[in-house]
């Protein structure tokens, strides 16, 4: 019995592996497409408008939760007791950390994985981003330009929907956007402040939805984004484009299924996937005529160098040597807290129900000149405060009785802290690569992290910090303090570069469009495509390259470079 | 999913709310600090005093004394009628450690960590005994108010600290950290706050209200204790 040949699998379903599959069901191709974990289900994955009180544990979750797991260490903030119950978080695949790496990796397994929980922060690269090897002589240029990408960012924005304002910088070029959020109080301090030290301090470009957009309806500001929106009011796989790709009735979706490499003939040609059922253990393959990995970054390009044969000794697609090199992270730390006194005493106000970065301070550095400042490239800030979840400044205070309770009121208004989001450059002691001993649970060889910060974002760290300093005095604010490191890296969720893109194939994985130079039946749909971050997040960029490739990959199809099956 | 409307999302929370009480042995006022209508489960069980899982009563009876001089009862109830004691000796009994908590890779590491949380209380609240037997010749319970408070001052401000006392004052951080957290993660700390996202549904996001002073320099402070819609 011949075995079902698709026209395409994908594998992953979140922000680029969910778009590829609507995309290409839309376009009448016939699509498998595997998720890793379970589907994910609201009803009992989200918050759902619960509150802290409505926990067991108050939100630090049972002790025990994961014990007998293979990986064990909880993911802070997305994964927390509101989900407790669900499947959705990876803790059954473990991973390794070189000697002298402390890479901290968060996955969601579930369908929609991290896109589930985003922070929604969509600015556009620019060319100062593409071109940056051109202005400043390190690593190599993206291989397209913003003239090219700047039609699908918008084609991105209007499928998701993004809020924001026109603000006239092209090292953070506008959009399409919907009405933008408020500013608060401190924005307004911050702002004023930062103008005195030229520093921008302008609305984010934030996928919320402010206005009901396609279908979905507006905010109701229940601050739960970060634990999953219970009604779509922001981009998420499982509200967007899921259900789109379902409706066209082309798609198969299996779930629980955990993609171990990929299938090649004999001729080195990729024609399907293997992948284990979590559920049975059984090992299963699949074929399918284009195969598309968006599995998330690093998990792209831990599969493919796991997808060895004869014609690819280091993994599929890897003539050039650069599969899983290239590894690099947003550096994230906090470069100062503190409170602003013109806001004690004051009214509690409802600063955080959007749960999201309503402001920002885009990079302002290198940007006439690209070695103005001692580091190369620059970063951007977020600042965030206000009216929060949980009055976390009580330790600022000194006491207790009466007035300590009411000093926690009068400074609740108050508080503001600074989180930098600061890209790494490319560097030969960061990849990821296969442990050479350990095997997952399901038998599949474990990814490996090798991962240090590196001088210039270091550098970016320290003018941080003094620049919050800086912002502070200018604001006439209290600082309390500062983090006295950077997160570890992978805080940022944003890691990029393990199969970066490229015109050359001696030096790049793939195509500008994701396709592997080495075979035109692979593509990649996920930001191991992106050769180095920016001071930008990446999933409004994922949605846009993806959009891209996939327009291309059905191009191909219409030529004939690929058979439908 | 977006059909269901409110109402499923309150049914949720009921479960939420009588599978957490089915748990508690004897609870007391922690349950009234977090329901949001009484319901039969809850009602039903009020009658009984709480039993502590992990203090011995005298150590329960020290507990429900700190936290509630920590947070009184003034124009909003305090860490007594939120039921802080229980909260504290329930996630104490668990072992499940509010701060401290950054890289713990194992369950083991995790719980080890409460285990040491579960022996700083005990060595803090004998320290307190200790101490008080020697200064004022009686045992922390039965001291005066007055004594008592003095007492926690020489603990908790930094020109009133003395010499010898470090033990002391680091179990008094580790006492508020735990009834703070309590008390603001409680209905009663929350409204007590103003916290805005008790309320889970609004028809738009309000923003500053002080469009002619963006530096908020001529602001009058308030004692408004919840927000205003």
């Amino acid at each position: 019995m011949p075995k079902k040949v698709y026209d395409a699998i994908v594998v992953g379903t979140g922000a680029g592996g969910a778009m590829a599959m609507k995309l290409l069901c839309e376009a009448g191709l016939d699509v498998l497409a595997l998720n890793s974990g379970p589907r994910t289900d609201p009803s009992n994955d989200y918050r759902l408008h619960r509150q802290p009180y409505d926990l067991k544990y108050r939100g630090f979750g049972d002790p025990r939760n994961l014990e007998g797991k293979a990986h064990q260490e909880r993911y802070t903030v997305e994964e927390s007791e509101y989900s407790e119950n669900s499947d959705i978080w990876e803790h059954d695949v473990a991973y390794s950390n070189a000697h002298g790496t402390n890479w901290y990796w968060k996955r969601c397994k579930g369908t929609g994985g991290k896109a589930n929980f985003w922070g929604r922060s969509s600015a556009r690269y620019g060319d100062i981003d593409f071109k940056a090897a051109d202005l400043d002589g390190f690593g190599e240029n993206w291989p397209i330009d913003y003239a090219e990408i700047a039609p699908w960012f918008s084609k991105a924005e209007r499928y998701m929907g993004v809020a924001s304002t026109i603000q006239n910088r092209p090292s953070n070029p506008d959009g399409e956007y919907l009405p933008p959020l408020p500013f608060r109080c401190f924005d307004y301090i911050i702002q004023k402040a930062a103008e005195k030290i030229g520093v921008p301090y302008l609305p984010d470009r934030c996928a919320q939805l402010t206005v009901a957009h396609n279908g979905h309806p507006a905010c109701h500001y229940c601050g739960n984004c970060t634990r999953g929106c219970d009604v779509g009011s922001f981009f998420s796989p499982t509200w967007f484009t899921i259900p789109d790709a379902e409706v066209t009735k082309r798609l198969t979706l299996v779930t629980n299924a955990l993609v171990r490499c990929v299938l090649a003939n004999e001729h080195g040609i990729p024609k399907g996937v293997a992948y284990v059922d979590r559920n049975s253990k059984a090992e299963v393959e699949v074929f399918g005529t284009v195969i598309v990995l968006a599995a998330s970054c690093v998990e792209t390009a831990h599969i493919m160098l796991n997808s060895k044969s004869r014609q690819w000794p280091t993994g599929i697609a890897n003539s050039s040597g650069q599969l899983g090199r290239n590894l690099c992270d947003h550096l994230y730390g906090g470069p100062g807290y503190g409170y602003l006194p013109q806001l004690v005493g004051q009214p509690p106000t409802p600063d955080n129900i959007a749960d999201s970065t309503v402001a920002w301070m885009p990079r302002w550095q290198n940007l006439k000149n690209p070695h103005e400042e001692k580091f190369i490239r620059g970063y951007s800030m977020y600042i965030g405060g206000g009216c929060g979840e949980f009055p976390g400044h009580y330790r600022q205070l000194e006491g207790f009785g009466s007035e300590y309770k009411r000093n926690i009121k009068r400074y609740y208004p108050a508080t503001i802290g600074a989180l930098i989001q600061a890209p790494s450059l490319p560097s030969p002691t960061n990849y990821i690569d296969i442990d050479p001993e350990k095997k997952d649970i399901f038998g599949i060889p474990q990814l490996r992290f090798h991962f240090e910060w590196g001088e210039n974002e270091l550098m970016m760290w320290e003018h941080s910090k003094q620049m919050m300093i800086d912002l502070f005095r200018a604001a006439g604010g209290e600082m309390w303090g500062a983090d006295s490191e950077p997160n570890r890296p992978g805080t940022s969720l944003h890691e990029t570069g393990v199969c970066r893109f490229g015109n050359d194939a001696r030096t790049s994985v793939t195509n500008k469009w994701g396709q592997t130079h080495d075979v035109p039946n692979l593509y990649i749909c996920d930001a191991s495509i992106f050769p180095s971050p920016t001071d930008k997040t990446t999933t409004m960029p994922i949605v846009a390259f993806t959009m891209r490739n996939c327009d291309h990959l059905l191009e191909n199809f219409r030529k004939g470079i690929h058979k439908r099956a | 999913m977006g059909g269901q409307g409110i109402e499923r999302r309150e049914m949720l929370r009921y479960i939420a709310i009588a599978s957490v009480a089915g748990t508690f042995p004897g609870f007391s006022q922690w349950a009234f600090a977090c329901s949001h209508n009484a319901s039969p489960v809850l009602a039903q069980a009020v009658a009984q005093p709480y039993k502590p899982l992990f203090f011995s009563p005298k150590h329960y009876q020290m507990v429900e004394l700190l936290a509630d001089m920590i947070i009184p009862s003034d124009d909003t109830p305090g860490a007594k009628q939120a039921g802080v004691a229980e909260f504290i000796d329930f996630m104490v009994a668990n072992r499940c450690a509010i701060s401290g908590r950054d890289e713990l890779p194992t369950t083991q590491n995790v719980l080890a960590l409460g285990e040491q949380v579960q022996g700083h209380f005990l060595s803090g609240l004998d320290w307190l005994d200790a101490h008080t037997k020697i200064e004022l010749g009686h045992e922390f319970l039965d001291c005066g108010a007055q004594q008592q408070i003095t007492l926690l001052e020489q603990l908790a401000y930094k020109a009133k600290f003395k010499p010898g006392t470090e033990a002391g004052r680091d179990f008094f951080q580790l006492i508020r950290d735990y009834t703070v957290v309590g008390y603001y993660t409680s209905k009663i700390g929350l409204q007590s706050l103003g916290y805005p996202g008790l309320r889970t549904v609004w028809p738009k996001m309000p923003g500053c209200t002080h469009p002619k002073d963006p530096e908020h320099a001529h602001l009058q402070e308030s004692s408004q204790t919840s927000f205003a819609d």
